[in-house]
């Protein structure tokens, strides 16, 4: 359970959100759009506990993130947050694999034991024969895929993706925004999509509208 | 005494070679000694020593042997040199004490040739140093001063009555060829006093010693092995110094005696009235040598066994002289009883000895 | 914890597989910090092996000694052994007399102690002789030599064989009687009786040196206080270690001074790797604020990067401990234990692998590449990942304005320092100074970068104004660069000038100190050779000889704890000409006395004082009359007029003979009568011209290794600037590639890259050369004053310089574009388009 009260945030004194408040129960996966310069990624950035609002609450199962420091909040995302990135974010250094099992090695699962579940995603998302091969191999909707396989590998009770086709051409981002939303439904977890496009959002069970006023449904 | 000519041709090896240069006084029967000029050095010669040794006792009662020995040694060498260091004349010092509590014999040396005052002999009265060991008469004693690193003595001995010459008259021959001889005379039954100090502990001491004055140019005779030699103080106030020479068989070359007798006057014994036995026998653990270390000795009608004051009198001076030998203190016995102590030597029982 | 033990393990393939990636940069830190660790492992071990052996060598001849009694090279009256042997606190006394015995025909000398052997066995018994023989008394043979293996190796002569040596200028022969059995391996020394030593080499009534045996249980400091007082002056009790630590002290300052440069070898490893992980943490940030965002700790990056860099530093500090061991055999093996500088005559050490030191420096390069590592990891750490995930917002290098304040307290607490006195006869002032130099030049290199760029023309081609815009805009990224450059110029143009001066020196003071036409001796200084006074009639009486000043070499003891000082005995004017004075000579009534700087700062004696030499054992009075420049003796040189040594001691010998032409005469058939005067091979005859080259053939020599080292120090500088542009080209290819959109040519992006390689080197060596002139100011007025104890005259070789830097700038900018060519190569459409 994902529950945002009263959310605030200002930059040098420019208010970019105000009083957003919501509630988002496991396996629910909502888009949220809205044009630029909004605070969308602001607020990504809130609920990923990357950034501390001026006022309101933010709690994931319970937790609240005030009461967190920046290790806790860190540990926060290690174990529940799941991230998927418009700019993919792979490790050039990383096989295709390691990077998928890399949240795992995080949480402090020995590389082997992470090798299964990581090719395991992989499979889901229909790359279970690239495991080893290198990110420079891939094109721009693979990575993206294995980006979602990273993003679901330790089972995360939150998943955030940032405009994750606004590198993409339409035809894999199209691909891309279905196998996201049916890998976070399978997962049982809360998906969120902040995206400026209505035909991706149009993926998610319901597309939440931000605008200088607020979170509209 | 050979004995010492022995030690020294060890000690000396090639200085016989390298003194072709130097004319070594010759010794020459007939000539007779005058005391006190003949207690002093005799630097034309080429070897010279002043060789005492005895019985001490500590105020509990308890025996010591002790020896203490000063060479003098022309080498022959640097005899034109114009250096205040050239080596013409050396000092070569022993000393010992035959302790029974230690079992073995402590040891103690030194050497230097003569000058700065570091080493050097007198003429016309005994007085010979090396650094601070010294032997000299004075005030009609001789005074006996050595300090090893385990033990020092500081002795008086005095002498009971005028010098003992032995051979003819201090002519002393070493074989039937005359060229092998030497100047020779004895002062037996020293009276000892001084003091000892061993592990630190100085102790006043008792006793009684002999010592021999020897001065010779001329080596021993081919074919000697070895020797056995001894100087015995018998409780009668008589004394005796005998030793043969012996050849690679054990058999003796040559033996000489001197009684000195109870009531004054001495007589010399004749090499056939003179018989050494070896009895029991004990091997050095050290060098493995074997040494009979008791002994019949027969002089004229007389016969004596000899008992040491303990077996491991053996002297391992190798380092310096070069040779192993055995000397060390006896008991005199006589029909069962002992009847006086004195000094028994014996070299050669170990690898053949080379001479000269 | 366990689970941190491991998780280190785990993230390694995140990290450092980034490492192997950037390879090229990797290694060039990899390499920086392999030679620096080298260098200094390198110089540690051969002086190491040197003074070891050199001690071994001083113990082997002190033996048991628990003092020594040394007096001028020339000996002392032995009757002070019947002296000392007599004192009740001295167990035994062995009287030692040294020759240095040239060998007849060959340019080769034995040293010959002449012992008592006696008392050998007590003091020194590792001198005790053994006769082939087996004859104990062989020793006092008048011509016996005993030799050490080491010295019959070398002179290649066996027991039996007969060796012809020089005493005076006559000729004797030795016969090699057996040899040294206890004395180690690797001295070269003779033994023979004491008494046919001072007859042959004529020296009857003088020993060099008594070793000492105290009683047990005196103390060895009072003994040495209350024999003293019993010797004359000029002879001195010391105890043996002394002459180890003079030793020691004497090439210590050389060895330190070596090892200072190897320092700077590795401070600017640590730079390469700061400026390889200063770009790599600036082209891995969105990859770093990915970490963050999906939960990696902050403490946990800091710790990898630095871990990053400790791994290449570990990696190239065990490589260069290999390497320096190697260098070292090398050096052994080429130049000797001294490196070439003649400190070390007559030994042959031997390597050993020394764990402690090897692990020391080890550590160096851990330390370098973590110190390298530790700012640009602390910087990747505090990155907020929030806006870093924006993609696009690589480039910005936080070479920020420096610290220009603290950079400037650094230069003037570079002055101050250079007042420190040296300390245990160490510059270690010099050294701070050279350290608030560099620190400081660093510190003040953004704001130099800064003023360059404003300096700059604001026109010309569109490349250029690129460039420049760039190092205006964004220094920090020429700093990283021109950092490494920096250090490793201020380091060559600090030796070049420091070497460049000295040399011009020591030419200068070869020209004052040998203006006659032709030199003649017996021999060296030290050795047992000498002109006596027929033989000096007879060159005075030789056809062609126009004047002669004749020279005496002796050696004093001054004070105790000190090494001998020279003393010469010339023909001297009262205002000291032909002398190479410091200073203007002080009028003087009565004998007067010119010292050697090194005299000066050693023993304080300044013109116009009165001080006493102890001359032939008594004190003689004489005023300092002027101080002169001596490169050849660091221990102190003092100089007399040889009228008046002769007066104050007697002693008519003489060592050599400047010797000027008459007019018309022929040198060569002079210098022919000359040597003719006596046996074959006894006199030596030298032209100043041959002793000038092959006295800056030594001084070549000598700095061989700085040279090698700054070589090795602007290599790795160069490697740096190309490091880093390989690094940053990499990263900005979008910005080539959008370039190229608007229309330049790949050539003018060439171009480009170029000037900005020529600035980034331009701004380094520029500092580089300030740092590097102050330096070696430092280096010439405090370093080599508090170490050798001799000035030198400025000499800037400005040419050398400027070529120098010119050619590093024009390097470097051929680096960056080499290095940028690969960027350059890329399609210009893709890069643009391309995310990595």
């Amino acid at each position: 359970m994902l529950e945002i009260e009263n959310l605030s945030r200002s930059f040098n004194g420019r208010s970019v959100l105000r009083d957003i408040s919501l509630r988002l129960a496991p396996g629910e996966y909502v888009a949220i759009v809205g044009e630029s310069g909004v605070g969308k990624s602001t607020l990504l950035n809130l609920i990923a506990g990357l950034d501390r609002p001026d006022g309101g609450r933010l709690r994931l199962d319970g937790e609240d993130y005030a009461l967190h420091d920046e290790d806790a909040l860190t540990r926060l995302r290690r174990d529940k947050l799941g991230f998927v990135f418009q700019a993919f974010h792979i490790l050039p250094h990383l096989n295709v694999a390691q990077n998928v099992a890399l949240p795992l090695w995080l949480q402090g699962v020995e590389r082997d034991a992470a090798d299964g579940p990581a090719r395991q995603l992989l499979d889901a998302v229909g790359l279970g024969t690239r495991g080893d091969s290198w990110p420079r191999e891939l094109s721009g909707g693979e990575m993206q895929r294995v980006a979602i396989a990273r993003a679901l590998v330790h089972a995360p009770r939150l998943v955030l993706a940032d405009e994750p086709t606004g590198n993409l051409d339409p035809a894999n981002a199209a691909r891309v925004l279905a196998l996201l939303a049916e890998r976070v439904r399978a997962a049982g977890a809360i998906g969120i999509l902040v995206t400026h496009s209505l035909e991706a959002a149009a993926t998610a069970d319901r597309t939440l509208y931000l605008t200088a006023e607020g979170l509209r449904g | 005494m050979e004995r010492r000519l022995f030690l020294l041709a060890l000690a000396l090896g090639a200085a016989g070679r390298n003194a072709v240069a130097a004319d070594f006084a010759p010794v020459l029967p007939g000539r007779r000694l005058i005391f006190p000029a003949d207690h002093g050095a005799h630097p034309d010669f080429r070897t010279e020593w002043w060789y005492a040794t005895g019985w001490l006792s500590l105020p509990d009662g308890s025996p010591l042997g002790f020896q203490t020995t000063f060479f003098r040694v022309r080498t022959g060498v640097g005899e034109d040199s114009p250096s205040a260091f050239a080596p013409r004349q050396l000092i070569l010092a022993h000393a010992a004490i035959a302790d029974p509590r230690l079992g073995r014999l402590r040891h103690g040396e030194r050497s230097a040739r003569v000058g700065f005052g570091r080493a050097g002999f007198a003429l016309g009265q005994t007085g010979v140093w090396v650094g601070d060991w010294r032997f000299a008469l004075d005030g009609g004693r001789y005074r006996a001063e050595v300090h090893a690193d385990d033990f020092a003595c500081a002795l008086e001995l005095q002498p009971a009555g005028p010098p003992l010459l032995n051979g003819q008259g201090g002519f002393s021959a070493k074989a039937a060829d005359p060229r092998h001889a030497s100047y020779y005379y004895s002062r037996p039954q020293l009276a000892v006093s001084g003091s000892v100090t061993l592990d630190g502990k100085r102790q006043p001491v008792r006793g009684k010693a002999w010592l021999d004055h020897e001065w010779s140019s001329e080596l021993l005779p081919e074919g000697a092995k070895g020797w056995d030699w001894v100087g015995l103080n018998l409780d009668d106030g008589s004394a005796l110094m005998a030793f043969r020479l012996r050849d690679g068989q054990g058999q003796a070359l040559w033996a000489a005696a001197t009684w000195q007798l109870a009531g004054g006057g001495a007589r010399v014994m004749r090499p056939a009235e003179i018989i050494f036995t070896p009895g029991r026998e004990w091997r050095s653990p050290r060098t493995a040598i074997t040494y009979p270390v008791e002994w019949r000795l027969r002089v004229g009608e007389r016969e004596f066994g000899l008992r040491p004051l303990f077996d491991d009198q053996e002297l391992d001076s190798r380092r310096s002289t070069g040779s192993v030998y055995w000397e060390g203190a006896v008991r005199v016995v006589e029909g069962g009883r002992e009847v006086g102590r004195g000094y028994l030597e014996m070299t050669g029982y170990g690898e053949r000895i080379r001479v000269g | 914890m366990s689970g941190q033990v491991m998780g280190w393990r785990r993230l390694a393939p995140v990290f450092l597989g980034s490492l192997a990636r950037r390879r090229l940069a990797t290694l060039f830190s990899l390499v920086a910090i392999v030679l620096g660790v080298a260098l200094g492992m390198a110089v540690q071990a051969v002086h190491e092996a040197a003074l070891s052996e050199f001690d071994r060598g001083l113990r082997n001849m002190a033996g048991a000694a628990d003092l020594q009694v040394v007096g001028p090279r020339g000996g002392f009256d032995e009757q002070l052994y019947a002296r000392l042997a007599a004192r009740p606190d001295v167990a035994e006394a062995s009287p030692v007399l040294e020759v240095e015995a040239r060998l007849v025909g060959r340019d080769e000398s034995l040293q010959v102690l002449g012992v008592d052997a006696f008392v050998l066995a007590r003091v020194t018994p590792q001198l005790l002789p053994r006769a082939d023989s087996g004859d104990r008394f062989a020793i006092f043979a008048g011509d016996g030599v005993f030799l050490s293996r080491a010295a019959a190796e070398r002179l290649g002569v066996k027991t039996g064989d007969l060796l012809r040596v020089q005493a005076g200028s006559a000729e004797v022969v030795l016969k090699v009687a057996g040899d040294l059995p206890a004395l180690g391996d690797d001295r070269r020394l003779g033994v023979m009786d004491i008494a046919a030593a001072q007859t042959l080499f004529g020296k009857l009534g003088r020993l060099s040196r008594i070793d000492l045996r105290l009683r047990d249980g005196v103390d060895a400091e009072a003994a040495r206080r209350s024999l003293q007082a019993v010797l004359p002056d000029g002879v001195l009790v010391e105890t043996p270690a002394a002459e180890a630590d003079q030793a020691a002290n004497l090439s210590r300052a050389y060895r330190v001074n070596l090892t200072l440069l190897a320092a700077i070898a590795l401070l600017t490893g640590g730079f390469l790797v700061f400026s390889a992980q200063a770009l790599s943490v600036v082209r891995r940030r969105s990859e770093f604020a990915f970490l963050r965002a999906i939960g990696l700790p902050r403490r946990t990056l800091f710790g990898w990067l630095v871990g990053e860099g400790a791994v290449v530093g570990l990696l190239g500090g065990i490589l260069g401990v290999a390497v320096g061991h190697g260098l070292a055999w090398g050096a052994l093996a080429l130049l000797g234990g001294d490196l070439g500088a003649g400190y070390f005559s007559g030994l042959a050490p031997r390597l050993q692998f020394q764990p402690l030191a090897s692990a020391i420096y080890a550590l160096l390069g851990v330390v370098a590449g973590v110190a390298g590592a530790w700012s640009p990891a602390k910087e990747a750490a505090t990155v907020a990942p929030a806006q870093a995930l924006k993609a696009g917002d690589e480039a910005a290098l936080h070479g920020g304005r420096g610290h220009p304040l603290f950079g400037l307290a650094l230069l003037a607490g570079s002055l101050a320092a250079c007042a420190i006195p040296p300390v245990d006869g160490l510059p270690f002032g010099g050294y701070l100074a050279v350290a608030c130099v560099l620190a400081g030049a660093v510190l003040l290199l953004p704001s130099i970068a800064a003023l360059l760029a404003r300096l700059m023309p604001v026109g010309g081609p569109v490349a250029v104004r690129l460039a420049v815009a760039r190092l205006a805009a964004a220094p920090g990224h020429a700093v990283v660069a021109a950092a490494g450059v920096l250090t490793s110029v201020a380091l060559a143009a600090a030796m070049a000038i420091m070497v460049a001066s000295f040399r011009d020196s020591v030419d200068q003071w070869l020209t004052q100190l040998l203006p006659a036409d032709l030199y003649l001796r017996a021999g060296r200084a030290q050795s047992g050779s000498y002109l006596d006074e027929a033989l000096q009639a007879r060159i005075v009486a030789t056809a062609g000889v126009g004047s002669v000043a004749f020279t005496r070499h002796d050696g004093l003891r001054l004070a105790a704890g000190h090494a001998p000082v020279a003393l010469l005995a010339r023909p001297m004017s009262a205002a000291g000409g032909g002398l190479p004075l410091v200073g203007q000579p002080l009028a003087v009534n009565g004998p007067s006395l010119w010292i050697s700087e090194a005299v000066q700062d050693l023993y304080g004696w300044r013109p116009g004082q009165q001080v006493e030499l102890p001359l032939a054992g008594k004190p003689v009075r004489l005023t300092v009359a002027g101080v002169w420049r001596d490169y050849a003796r660091q221990t102190g040189a003092v100089m007399i007029d040889l009228d008046s040594y002769r007066r104050l001691t007697g002693d008519r010998l003489v060592n050599d003979a400047a010797i000027h032409l008459a007019p018309g005469a022929d040198a060569l058939r002079t210098a022919n009568a000359l040597t003719a005067l006596a046996g074959p091979g006894v006199l030596e005859l030298a032209f100043p011209g041959e002793i000038r080259t092959i006295t800056l053939r030594i001084f070549d020599r000598t700095f061989a290794v700085t040279y090698l080292l700054e070589a090795v120090a602007v290599a790795i500088g160069l490697a740096g600037v190309a490091a880093s542009f390989a690094a940053l080209a990499a990263a900005r290819r979008k910005e080539f590639g959008m370039l190229r959109h608007l229309g330049l040519t790949r050539r003018q992006i060439g171009w480009m890259l170029a000037q900005e390689g020529a600035l980034a080197a331009g701004v380094g060596v520029l500092a580089g050369l300030l740092a590097g002139g102050a330096i070696g100011l430092v280096l010439i007025e405090v370093v080599n004053r508090q170490s050798f104890h001799w000035s030198m005259d400025l000499h800037v070789p400005w040419l050398s310089l400027l070529t120098f830097g010119g050619g590093l700038v024009a390097l470097a900018a051929l680096a960056a574009v080499l290095a940028g060519r690969q960027a350059m190569r890329q399609d210009a459409v893709l890069a643009v388009r391309e995310d990595w």
